[in-house]
């Protein structure tokens, strides 16, 4: 078993152990809740997975680089504001110009991150401590305490979360998820066969060779944050969409959940691994719970978060226990064959010759 | 002989006081293995940060290929064709195999192509004569297979200066002779390679020329074949000396502090066995890599020695943790002043008090501020801590004075033993005698002093005897009586063993 293990690489592996937690979940619920496996829990599910997939993304980004962006909720709320003032007052805008605003947005908040951590040299979690609060005070200013609702935003945007692309059986694949996951696959694909992206994983991996492997540390962090930034802005237009009645507390936590999602997922919280997969399992793993604790009744309410919070403890704890044995196992059976191979060549050279 | 690819021409480095490199003058030409020895702190470092451009001359001129060039960074570097390795291998521990080999390689295109990189990276280990798996994570690669890595990393793109920074110095002798041999295959593939190792038998099996410097400054560089060990290791250490290093006399009583008997650490060092006096300062010479400070760690603590026995005062003690080794009377001060000593933003008062903080309690166990600051500004006074006032932040003084600053922390414990790691490194001449006053203070007063040092006049003046380590073995213990310079080092490079010495 272990030997099969070995084989795999350590990513594919976690994703796998995350499949086989997130079908132990399912099939501990639909034992425990009546009439629990249908297609409506699928469709409540992959609607706010829509969301959470794509802060989990721009969270992991981060942390691959050995940071954290505690600003991305501040960043979803304000950018969702913005983006839903421009469009109830420009109400002929296209979805084209009203997305690529909101990623916009959200890379200049990325970018003032970026500065701090990469060029000041400030800690990302101070940082983004206080930037989590500033722009939630700059939206506060912005709406004057205003909201933006339903009723002022065109059709095209309120319903394309609910637009259903195809149906299987009661499962509806609705737009607002696809897109979450189409942009998931792209950024999963640019993280593992993009050279810059590459450098992410170094500097993560061990800062300081990174450095003398002549790889530009600060221009590399400023780029994650900036991409995290536009990630979260985007996610900002999906909340706008799903909601549509955007308040100050809008995106209110999200920085946290992003951090257990990705950490779910299987990515390092010290930087150097993970991916975006293991992210969005991560996502859809702790909304599932999230979800199913509602209509369980031997949970209150009270102890949802407790759950979610033993969940986090046990998967970072179960990851780091095994990985450190398979690392463990994988170099004591190299340890062994290269002494082996010394014991080898020693007889060799005792029975030759003398060169 | 071939025109040199590098040559530096007079470059000079000083960081403020301490001149690194004066006037060092080094061509480097394709095809040889260019040894470069010298003691503990003679320049090596620098002279390798500056050809890597992590730091610049502060005068001087290297030349490439003829060419002046300023060699802004690493990066510039490896345009330039010049790489190095270091003893502890700088690879990235989450990225398999050929991502570490390829992670820096600017050729390869925008898009990563795994299976082609794969390949490539198999030729590459397969070219330095080494084999495994490409694909596994390098946190679970052996140490020599890391500088294989390294090497690898280095010969993916076009490497004309290849330079070895004590690449041997953590490795088995059989994964050290298989590192010898990618060198040697690498210069007569028309690299040059610059070779620095403590152990003076692979400078002879494996270098064309050796050059000796010597306090940031070149001595010699001459063809193996003129070299003995004997002439290399008295260019190595014969240096003017200065007048601080007067010898003190004696205090060492017959009362026994300390014993070690065979003591060891499993793959660390083995069977040390020595005696320590009341009233003696016993010094521990080696170099880099030697496991003084290993065996300091185990007296006091840290990391516990597995086998062996450790007598305080002729009673036998386990000591597991470093609060034993206090309980038992054992202070240890540290080399790394910035690391493991000083709390750096901290006052001067709050370090001199932080180890014995049970001493400063008053009423209702809440600490005394008056008589920390009365019993720091004791220290001020006797040791000559040059401040205005025993609350400015310890990060503020000058090296000697912060070592000042540590010494009391430990003498405020009253310890009978105490353990100096490198205790004037870093700090200037004057401090220097200070400090060695100091240890002799301590000693005449029936303490015992144990001395680690790299700096061998420091040891011959300060020790009443001197033991002598290499790679984790105790090569002797010498009387420092009679004991030169050059047999010190004899001992600490395995060119002589102790039998004919008392």
């Amino acid at each position: 078993m272990l030997r099969l293990m070995d084989r795999l690489n350590p990513q594919v592996l976690r994703i796998l152990a995350l499949l086989a937690v997130l079908v132990a979940v399912i099939l501990f619920f639909a034992a425990v809740v009546p009439n629990y496996l249908n297609g409506r829990l699928f469709n409540r599910v992959s609607s706010s997975v829509a969301i959470m997939a794509l802060i989990a993304t721009a969270q992991t980004l981060v942390i691959i680089t050995r940071n954290i962006d505690l600003s991305i909720g501040s960043t979803v709320g304000f950018v969702a504001f913005a983006t839903g003032s421009l469009i109830t007052n420009n109400p002929d805008l296209g979805p084209v110009v009203l997305v690529l605003y909101a990623m916009a947005l959200g890379a200049v908040f990325g970018a003032i991150n970026g500065l701090l951590v990469a060029f000041a040299r400030v800690p990302s979690i101070i940082v983004t401590l206080g930037t989590m609060a500033l722009f939630r005070s700059a939206l506060v200013e912005y709406s004057d305490s205003k909201s933006i609702s339903t009723a002022n935003l065109p059709e095209w945007l309120v319903s394309f979360p609910n637009t259903v692309l195809w149906q299987w059986g009661q499962m509806q694949f609705r737009a607002a998820f696809v897109a979450a996951v189409v942009v998931v696959l792209i950024v999963h694909v640019a993280l593992s066969r993009l050279r810059a992206a590459r450098r992410l994983y170094a500097i993560g991996s061990n800062p300081e060779a990174a450095e003398m492997a002549g790889i530009d540390t600060r221009k590399t962090v400023f780029v994650a944050f900036v991409l995290a930034g536009a990630l979260a802005g985007l996610g900002g237009f999906m909340f706008l969409a799903r909601f549509g009645t955007i308040t100050v507390v809008a995106g209110l936590g999200f920085e946290l959940k992003s951090v257990a999602a990705a950490v779910v997922g299987g990515v390092n919280i010290f930087g150097g691994s993970g991916t975006v997969i293991g992210a969005l399992i991560g996502a859809i793993l702790v909304d599932l719970i999230d979800t199913s604790l509602v209509r369980w009744q031997m949970v209150s309410e009270f102890w949802r978060e407790a759950v979610l919070g033993i969940l986090i403890l046990l998967s970072v704890a179960a990851d780091a226990l095994l990985m450190r044995r398979l690392v463990a196992a994988r170099a004591a059976r190299e340890h062994r064959k290269a002494e082996e191979r010394i014991a080898r060549e020693l007889a060799a050279q005792a029975q030759g010759p003398a060169p | 002989m071939a025109q040199p690819i590098v040559q530096l021409e007079a470059v000079s480095k000083s960081f403020g006081m301490t001149h690194a490199l004066s006037d060092m003058s080094l061509d480097l030409f394709p095809g040889e293995v260019h040894a470069l020895v010298g003691e503990n702190g003679a320049g090596k470092s620098t002279l390798i940060k500056t050809l890597t451009g992590l730091y610049q001359p502060g005068s001087g001129r290297i030349r490439v290929d003829g060419q002046p060039r300023v060699i802004s960074g690493p990066q510039a570097a490896r345009a330039l064709g010049i790489a190095a390795i270091y003893q502890e291998p700088m690879v990235f521990p989450d990225l398999d195999v050929a991502e570490n080999i390829f992670i820096s390689a600017a050729d390869e295109g925008l898009i990563l192509r795994p299976a082609h990189q794969r390949r490539r990276a198999r030729d590459l280990i397969a070219r330095i004569g080494m084999a495994f798996d490409v694909d596994q994570v390098a946190s679970g690669l052996t140490l020599a297979e890391q500088q294989a890595v390294e090497i690898a990393r280095a010969l993916s793109q076009d490497v004309r200066v290849l330079i070895m920074d004590e690449p041997t110095a953590s490795l088995s002798a059989h994964e050290a002779a298989q590192l010898r041999r990618i060198a040697r295959t690498l210069a007569e593939s028309g690299v040059a390679v610059v070779y620095i190792s403590h152990r003076l038998e692979e400078i002879f099996e494996i270098a064309d020329r050796v050059t000796v410097i010597r306090d940031g400054s070149h001595i010699s560089t001459r063809p193996v074949a003129e070299v003995t060990s004997e002439g290399m290791i008295a260019e190595m250490v014969g240096r003017a000396v200065g007048n601080y290093l007067d010898k003190a006399a004696s205090t060492a009583t017959a009362d026994i502090a300390l014993q070690a008997e065979r003591l060891t650490r499993d793959g660390v060092f083995e069977d040390i066995s020595f005696t320590l006096h009341r009233g003696e300062v016993l010094c521990m010479a080696g170099l880099v890599g030697a496991r003084r400070t290993d065996v300091a760690l185990a007296l006091f603590g840290v990391s516990p020695a597995t086998g062996g026995t450790i007598r305080v005062a002729g009673r036998p003690m386990r000591i597991p943790d470093p609060a034993a080794a206090m309980a038992a009377g054992i202070a240890y001060v540290s080399e790394d002043r910035r690391k493991l000593g000083l709390a750096m933003p901290m006052p001067i008062r709050a370090n001199i008090s932080v180890a014995t903080l049970g001493k400063f309690l008053g009423r209702w166990g809440l600490l005394n501020r008056d008589r920390e600051r009365a019993t720091a500004e004791a220290f001020r006074k006797r040791l000559n801590i040059r401040t205005p006032d025993v609350e400015v932040p310890v990060g503020t003084l000058s090296g000697g004075n912060q070592q000042k600053v540590m010494l009391a922390k430990w003498l405020n414990m009253e310890p009978a033993i105490l353990i100096f790691d490198e205790p004037t490194r870093g700090i200037d001449v004057g401090a220097k005698a200070e400090v060695h006053d100091l240890i002799r203070a301590f000693a005449a007063a029936g303490g015992a002093a144990l001395v680690i040092s790299s700096d061998l006049p420091e040891v011959l003046a300060l020790g009443d005897r001197i033991l002598v380590m290499r790679e984790g073995q105790q090569m002797g213990v010498l009387d420092a009586a009679g004991a030169s310079q050059e047999r010190v080092m004899q001992l600490a490079t395995g060119q002589a063993t102790l039998q004919e010495a008392s």
